[in-house]
């Protein structure tokens, strides 16, 4: 409940800055109607930006894996030797 | 495998700095912008920098509750 509380609050703080900002023409008038839009749009653009960052960034570990292969190996055969089939499913 | 992770990763970042460097064009510096200077032709006009993401939104919103729909009804009818 509380966190509604918080997220609606902070979206009344910026729906008043937004219409402060349209009362005095600060910026003109035309560019402080089409401000909403423009936040959503650039903010859904960041969001994607930092997924591509990450991605690009991700690192993978070559010697990690050969070693979990050379384990998933090893517990495969030690399995079967108990009795169990964990060949796929 | 990390070379394809990579592509995708500059595919999608340039993607996205494409849409927000067009967008901020469109709404902040072309009002600026005399209505004779050729730039204009580049940029579609000013009700569609509103109605694309508006659309877009709306349509994103629909495909996100039908899924969640449909995911609901096929769960209930595999349960009953």
């Amino acid at each position: 409940m509380k966190h509604i509380v918080k997220i609606i609050t902070l979206l009344m703080a910026i729906t008043t800055v937004w219409v402060g900002l349209l009362q005095t023409s600060t910026i003109p008038s035309s560019h402080t109607w089409l401000l909403p839009i423009y936040c959503v749009v650039s903010l859904g653009c960041y969001g994607l930006l930092m997924v591509g960052v990450g991605l690009m960034q991700f690192p993978t570990c070559p010697q990690e894996a050969l070693l979990l292969q050379q384990d998933i190996v090893e517990a495969k055969s030690y399995l079967k030797q108990r009795g169990i089939d964990v060949n796929g499913s | 495998m990390e070379l394809a992770d990579r592509a995708v990763g500059f595919v999608l970042s340039f993607i996205s700095i494409t849409i927000f460097t067009y967008y901020t064009f469109w709404v902040i510096i072309l009002p600026f912008v005399d209505s004779n200077h050729f730039i204009h032709k580049y940029f579609l006009p000013q009700e569609y920098a509103i109605l694309i993401p508006v659309t877009a939104g709306v349509a994103l919103l629909c495909f996100i509750s039908i899924f969640i729909g449909y995911v609901m009804l096929k769960s209930k009818k595999k349960k009953a």
